[in-house]
């Protein structure tokens, strides 16, 4: 018989053995794994949310005077020293005038009396499309009201900062949650992995007097704990899969959720999650081996 | 005390102790300057009364345990510092029967004897096979599913005997094989232990039983306190 047919058996007598212990571990990695990805998952939708809410957004800054050549140049070499940009749009009294009166459409009478320089000249200023340039937007608009000639600076201020509060507590929340992953994994695995080994001290003992080699011994604990890993991280990620399509279904209709565009992890994400997990628990197996497998 | 085999000893040493001694903490000692060959298919008898030292000896020649002081060699290659792949292929070759059993209580007869032929990864068929015959020789046929805590003492020792021969090892340890049985499967299980022999494997027991050794014509060997004491060239009595 081969080594690793030999090895399996071992190890399918062994969960039938402590099957109790198993299966509440198994329970612990899988809910483990659930809550990480769960979290992991409403943090990459609010980044994806971010970036689409991020393509509407630009920083308006109003001068005192219109800017010549000269000075619009210096200016946009002052806002790219800062960050770099999208595009950067300088609009004079008039475009902004004639913008104005485009908005206003049937009503562009009231205009009539104004003269056609009451607006202020601006500068637009796109940001880049992605979640550091969002963040950085309040310091941006900062930097850019120091501008010289500048009067003041408009953005979607409120949203903007309220989002980026929220996205720094989600992945406070994931780090936190993956933090419990890898104790849970690591602790559950390598507390079922010990109490096993003791359960079975007479055995182990009567294996080595025979003659078995330390990788007979040593190699149905590793493959437990992978195990664990491999279907621990499939049952949590099934179960968020599930719990995804739920969510989508019952609230598909017209609601405040109907605004963001949920997506499930890429293939990608859920085989590194997955990996991590089998990794985890292989590694829990293996500290309490070399801690309390004395061969 | 270095003893020599007779002229009717094979020519090939399996066994070499030189100037063995073991010394348990604080200063116990349970043998001393033990010099003994036990030649290639040879069956040698270890007596003594309890403490003597015969379970030591056995302990050390299986490498349960290491000597304090002296040499022991297994097919001239010294065991004293084996470890790890090498020390369980060395092992795997020897067949011990513990006197305390050491049998898995909760696991079935079969799957008791079975272990020794599953850690040298043999085929599931052949392990089904050699088992069942070792149960009939063993007059156990009976016992194949049976939990080994349900079996009595004589049963389980009957067991372990078998777990011990059960890989055709070349070297067999046994340590009071006879102890909680009867006449007649004292009997039987010596017939057993004469067929290993027999096909080559060399058997070291040790015993108090002088009705397992008195008329043999092997040699025998005496402990006193961890000591030796003598050696006999067959029908002792």
């Amino acid at each position: 018989m081969s080594f690793w047919l030999t090895v399996l058996r071992q190890v399918g007598r062994n969960l039938r053995q402590t099957w109790g212990s198993q299966l509440m571990t198994l329970l612990t990695v899988s809910l483990s794994v659930l809550i990480f990805a769960f979290f992991y998952l409403i943090y990459t939708n609010m980044l994806n949310f971010g970036n689409k809410l991020g393509d509407d957004l630009s920083l308006i800054v109003y001068l005192e005077e219109e800017p010549g050549p000269e000075l619009q140049q210096q200016l946009t070499k002052k806002i790219t020293t800062f960050d770099e940009v999208e595009q950067i749009r300088f609009i004079s009294r008039a475009d902004a005038y004639e913008r104005f009166a485009r908005q206003l459409g049937q009503n562009q009478d009231v205009l009539n009396d104004m003269p056609k320089d009451f607006l202020p000249p601006s500068i637009e200023v796109v940001p880049l499309k992605n979640l550091r340039s969002l963040n950085q937007v309040k310091l941006f608009s900062t930097y850019l009201s120091r501008l010289p000639g500048t009067l003041k600076v408009q953005y979607g201020q409120d949203w903007v900062e309220r989002f980026y509060y929220f996205t720094k507590l989600l992945s406070i929340i994931v780090l936190l949650s993956g933090i419990l992953l890898i104790l849970t994994t690591i602790f559950m695995v390598a507390y079922t992995i010990r109490l096993t080994i003791i359960g079975r001290q007479a055995e182990l003992e009567l294996l080595k007097l025979v003659g078995a080699t330390n990788n007979y011994i040593r190699t149905p604990f590793l493959l437990e704990g992978l195990l664990q890993g491999v279907l621990g991280s499939f049952l949590g990620i099934f179960s968020l899969y599930i719990l995804f399509q739920w969510i989508k279904l019952r609230f598909s209709g017209p609601s405040f959720l109907n605004l963001f565009e949920f997506s499930f992890f890429s293939p990608e994400v859920s085989i590194t999650i997955i990996f991590v997990s089998i990794l985890l628990c292989t590694l829990g197996s293996y500290s309490t081996m070399q801690k309390f497998l004395r061969i | 005390m270095t003893i020599h085999s007779s002229q009717s000893q094979p020519t090939e040493t399996m066994i070499e102790l030189i100037k063995v001694s073991k010394q348990y903490p604080p200063d116990v000692v349970a043998l001393k300057d033990i010099s003994v060959s036990i030649g290639t298919g040879e069956m040698f008898f270890v007596i003594g009364r309890s403490g003597a030292g015969k379970t030591t000896l056995l302990k050390l020649l299986c490498s349960m345990e290491t000597p304090s002081n002296g040499l022991i060699e297994i097919s001239g290659k010294s065991i004293n510092q084996l470890k790890g792949h090498h020390l369980a292929k060395l092992r795997q070759k020897i067949g011990v029967a513990y006197q305390d059993f050491k049998l898995l209580t909760d696991r079935t007869t079969a799957e008791n004897i079975a272990i020794s032929m599953e850690v040298s990864y043999k085929k599931p068929q052949i392990i089904r096979k050699r088992v069942r015959d070792l149960l009939e020789q063993l007059d156990l046929s009976d016992k194949h599913d049976t939990v080994t805590g349900e079996l009595s003492r004589g049963e389980q020792q009957r067991v372990t005997l078998a777990r011990a021969i059960a890989n055709s090892p070349t070297m067999i340890l046994v340590d009071e094989p006879t102890g909680n049985l009867d006449a007649a499967t004292t009997e039987r299980v010596m017939a057993l232990l004469h067929n290993c022999n027999k096909a080559g494997a060399t058997i070291v027991i040790a015993t108090h039983d002088d009705s397992i050794y008195r008329h043999t014509t092997h040699r025998v060997m005496e402990l006193r306190k961890g000591q030796f004491h003598g050696m006999t060239k067959g029908n002792f009595s």
